[in-house]
């Protein structure tokens, strides 16, 4: 809630950045800052929060990035952080970073920032495109007018930077004293009656909110602010009756409702300014160009031809790009591999951790990075061209009947690669809710790590002519599933009314190739950190459940004894099994064998499915050590020979099917609890989704053995 | 006949003792179940009623026995029947308010209104059907104003006030909701219907009254919608843009 945060005072001027999607707020953060910055989410919501801090003539300057918002009401998340964030601890400057190409609405916010009393700069950000549309702004007439600094930049260029550095150095060590906001007669009128009453109350609080925008808020009748006074002021029954009657008369003499009311004055305003301040205004067709790129990628009959072109281009070029990076990367930990072999003797325990444990785990996971990062500059494309909202309105209609929005499904494509970036790719999604569910439901989508057990699996276990069809049920499933769970979970703990839709469609804009390029790799970096942390400290513990207790008598060379003629690969390979069996994770898949019979698997694919935990694939080289067959991959014919030998082609189903929807692996569940801020969520969709594939396995299993 | 206190007696009361006099008329006897039955109420909570309707004596109530009206009792039920009468047949006859609505209506208002206005209302409902002056002609231009009736053709007296008001409302039919407006099309914003979250987005975004929208396109099925307004575009789903009243 608002003031109750701890806050320690930072050693520079604190400074925030505040203004409207697409407004280029996130370019000028990045001008203002360089590589100095650290991204992180709020405190248990989803909402990405992004520090950073530069130095000018000799002070430093500690800058906030706050989420895009168009407006500062207590009706999302990003907007109560947001302003929150403007009122505690006060800012030593806020600079509002609005579109010049579409002042208007950014004005808007500009307007309630300066209702919270903040010491203000205006960036006017994207002035180069103004221009060249035609629009000229008198900045000194503007400042004048609105009493604070008004700094004209192009962000991506680097333009107007050292301008507004210097604007925010002046602003900061001189705070200017904001003339007056005037809203018109009538709602100033309203607005003084209540903001005394605010100034002379007691508060049980710290923090005293600015009177004006308390006044303000009591009059629209927010529910936050008005809780917050309820909870924090001595005499609030008395103010917030007293603001009630201001607000009922106010509404009489307007006849609009106060919130409406109070709007309309705010667009008055941006609309008053632009009046004296804007020599010539943009052309009426500035947006041509763009409207008629519209009027082909979003037709009604061809939008979404063109959409499912677009996305089968950028995962063509990440997978066909990224297959020589993965090749590289491969070979690299390979000779690593080699290398510790060669060095540590190949036997030792320590061997076995760095190249089994850390390498295997490690390099299982690094080796998607180029994809990744591939898959994520296209992404980076997408959004700084603006196409990613067309995307959205394309999709919306589709997605939204199964409860989730239109730019769902940007990260539900991406999982079928890999859940981890699909996750991460939930980020463009601005609502909490739309965000879990999508993040929830992610791990159906059968991610590339699952072909490899369905390529062993489905030759082994069926004729020809079933194997497509087969490969095709498995997607539909989890697709079907994916679906029916995003309903579910919108209309039990998700439930709730949907966020709007209402969503800005800026014009087409060239993006520039650093811009991506920086994009890619704030998002890959959380991908390679999570590989050097969680993933190889989870990658540890498997290898040692898998390793220890190390059995020294085995039952194989009893037998060699007892003069069974063996090879000395066949001996190697039935120790290795012997090994496996006798470990804590053979262990665990034999205690666990009661609870997965009624699926009609057995201690053997008990702890290969322990090890797919790890990462999906590793299913299949484990399910090879366990069958005493050495190095095995899903190509491998002695491998399914054995498989067809112990098991049914209804037992290979279900075990395709209670992969393909339980049990994320580590680094889902890991980038799950990172991108939702809580461990509830990352561990509700572990249990949740191995219990709906446990509960579908035995029914399938039980039923299908009725036959 | 004493006067009674209809202070102490409130309208589900009433309705009480109407059911009771029904009852009675019809079977002669009138049973706490045959009254629960009658108003669709639990016996439960019939028994409370009962009891507090033989304290105000306007009952006889014994436990398991038949209930009976005292003479107060029965004045109340009949006045409350008679006005309940009354209403419906001026709503329906002389507003020509369907019967079903006359009778919704007629049980919602009958118990609040005075004594006084159930008299008036009595002399000007037996005035319209019974004065030789006004009665015929009177009503038949009310029913056959086109602003009271949309069936019949627009009346052409240009003096009249109440048709001029009337074409005024009638110029609110033009409203329709964002979403019913077809791509291509321009037309003006009128108020935000929409509440909670959407409406302030919606406000917030620059959808004030006064506003004129050019609606874009349409994405594939019909939603969401584009549309663009003060210099910049929007998209928003078809169940939020019913939120907001236009004018063409």
């Amino acid at each position: 809630m608002l003031g109750t945060r701890k806050y320690s005072a930072p050693p520079g001027h604190r400074i925030v950045l505040i203004g409207n999607p697409n407004s280029g707020k996130t370019s000028i953060f990045n001008a203002l800052t360089g590589a100095r910055q650290k991204v992180g989410n709020y405190p248990g919501v989803t909402v990405e929060s992004k520090e950073g801090a530069y130095k000018f003539e000799g002070e430093s300057f500690d800058v906030y990035d706050l989420p895009g918002t168009y407006s500062l009401t207590c009706y999302s998340p990003e907007e109560r952080i947001a302003r929150q964030e403007i009122m505690h601890p006060k800012p030593d400057a806020a600079v509002v970073v609005v579109d010049s190409t579409n002042l208007e609405r950014n004005l808007y916010l500009l307007v309630q920032v300066m209702e919270m009393g903040a010491n203000c700069i205006l960036c006017l950000n994207m002035s180069d495109e103004a221009r060249k549309a035609g629009q000229q702004i008198d900045v000194e007439k503007m400042s004048t007018l609105l009493g604070f600094p008004v700094v004209e930049t192009v962000a991506h260029k680097k333009l107007g930077i050292d301008g507004l550095k210097e604007a925010i150095a002046q602003a900061v060590s001189d705070p200017a004293d904001p003339e007056r906001l005037v809203l018109g007669d009538r709602l100033d009128r309203a607005i003084s009656d209540v903001e005394p009453m605010v100034a002379g109350a007691q508060w049980r609080s710290l923090f005293k909110p600015f009177p004006r925008w308390a006044a303000i808020k009591l009059l629209e009748g927010d529910i936050e602010a008005i809780g917050w006074i309820q909870e924090n002021c001595e005499d609030h029954a008395a103010i917030i009756k007293h603001a009630q009657n201001i607000a009922e008369t106010l509404a009489e003499s307007t006849g609009m409702h106060p919130g409406l009311y109070i709007a309309d004055r705010r667009y008055g305003f941006a609309a008053g300014l632009l009046r004296e301040a804007r020599v010539t205004g943009m052309r009426a067709d500035a947006r041509k160009v763009s409207d008629w790129i519209d009027e082909v990628l979003c037709h009604r009959l061809l939008g979404l031809p063109f959409f499912l072109v677009a996305m089968y281009v950028i995962f063509w070029l990440t997978f066909t790009m990224g297959e020589y990076p993965m090749a590289w990367i491969e070979g690299g930990f390979d000779f690593l591999a080699s290398w510790f072999n060669q060095v540590l003797g190949g036997e030792s325990i320590l061997c076995s951790l760095i190249v089994d444990g850390i390498i295997g785990g490690v390099g299982g996971v690094v080796v998607f990075l180029p994809n990744i990062l591939l898959l994520y500059l296209g992404l980076a494309f997408l959004e700084d061209t603006g196409y990613m909202a067309r995307a959205a309105f394309l999709m919306d209609n589709l997605l939204h009947r199964f409860g989730l929005h239109g730019k769902s499904f940007i990260p539900l494509i991406t999982g079928f690669g890999c859940t981890v970036p699909g996750i991460m790719a939930t980020r463009t999604l601005e609502n909490e809710r739309d965000r879990l569910t999508t993040m929830l439901i992610l791990p159906l989508m059968s991610c590339g790590a699952r072909l490899p057990i369905y390529m062993l699996l489905i030759p082994a276990f069926f004729s020809d002519e079933l194997q497509a069809p087969m490969l095709w049920m498995i997607y539909i499933i989890g697709i079907v599933l994916a679906a029916g769970l995003a309903r579910l979970l919108r209309s039990t703990i998700l439930a709730g009314e949907d966020a709007p839709f209402v969503m800005e469609l800026p014009p087409y804009r060239m993006p520039t190739f650093k811009a991506m390029l920086s994009k890619m790799w704030e998002r890959g970096r959380i991908y390679i950190h999570k590989a050097g942390t969680i993933i190889l400290g989870l990658s540890i513990v498997l290898w040692a459940l898998s390793s220890f207790p190390s059995k020294t008598d085995y039952a194989v060379d009893s037998e060699i004894a007892a003069g069974v003629p063996l090879s000395a690969e066949e001996t190697a390979a039935r120790r290795n099994a012997e090994d496996l069996e006798y470990s804590i994770a053979g262990r665990i898949g034999g205690v666990l064998e009661p609870v997965i019979a009624p699926m009609g698997f057995d201690w053997k694919i008990g702890t290969a499915l322990f090890g797919s935990f790890a990462a999906k694939e590793v299913f299949v080289a484990q399910m090879g050590i366990i069958m005493s067959l050495g190095e095995t991959d899903e190509e491998s014919d002695s491998l399914r020979n054995a498989l067809c030998d112990q098991y049914s082609p209804l037992v290979a189903f279900c075990l395709m099917l209670f992969l393909l929807v339980a049990t994320p692996c580590i680094a889902t569940v890991a980038i799950t609890r990172r991108e939702a801020g809580k461990w509830k969520w990352a561990l509700l969709q572990f249990g949740g989704l191995t219990a709906l594939a446990y509960v579908l396995s035995v029914a399938v299993f039980q039923i299908g053995s009725l036959f | 006949m004493a006067k009674i206190e209809t202070g102490a007696l409130t309208g589900s009361l009433e309705d009480y003792l109407e059911t009771i006099y029904l009852l009675i008329c019809d079977r002669k006897v009138a049973r706490v179940k045959d009254i629960a039955k009658a108003r669709d109420v639990k016996m439960s909570s019939v028994t409370p009623a009962m009891r507090r309707l033989a304290e105000l004596g306007f009952v006889v109530y014994r436990q398991r026995e038949f209930i009976e009206l005292t003479d107060e009792g029965e004045e109340v039920a009949r006045k409350t029947m008679a006005r309940h009468d009354l209403l419906v047949r001026f709503f329906h006859e002389i507003l020509r308010v369907s019967s079903q609505s006359a009778e919704k209506d007629a049980c919602a208002i009958e118990h609040i209104l005075s004594d006084e206005t159930t008299e008036k209302l009595v002399r000007f409902f037996e005035f319209l059907r019974a004065c030789p002056r006004a009665s015929g002609d009177f009503l038949k231009t009310f029913h056959g104003c086109s602003v009271i009736n949309p069936d019949v053709a627009e009346c052409t007296e240009r003096q009249c006030d109440f048709q001029r008001r009337g074409r005024r409302k009638g110029a609110r039919k033009g409203v329709t909701s964002l979403a019913a407006i077809e791509p291509g099309h321009e037309c003006v914003i009128v108020q935000v219907t929409a509440k909670g979250a959407i409406r302030q987005r919606l406000i917030d975004m620059g959808m004030l009254p006064n506003t004129p929208v050019f609606v874009e396109r349409k994405a594939p099925g019909g939603n969401p919608i584009w549309i663009r307004l003060k210099g910049f575009q929007l998209s928003l789903r078809k169940e939020e843009a019913a939120g907001v009243d236009v004018t063409v």
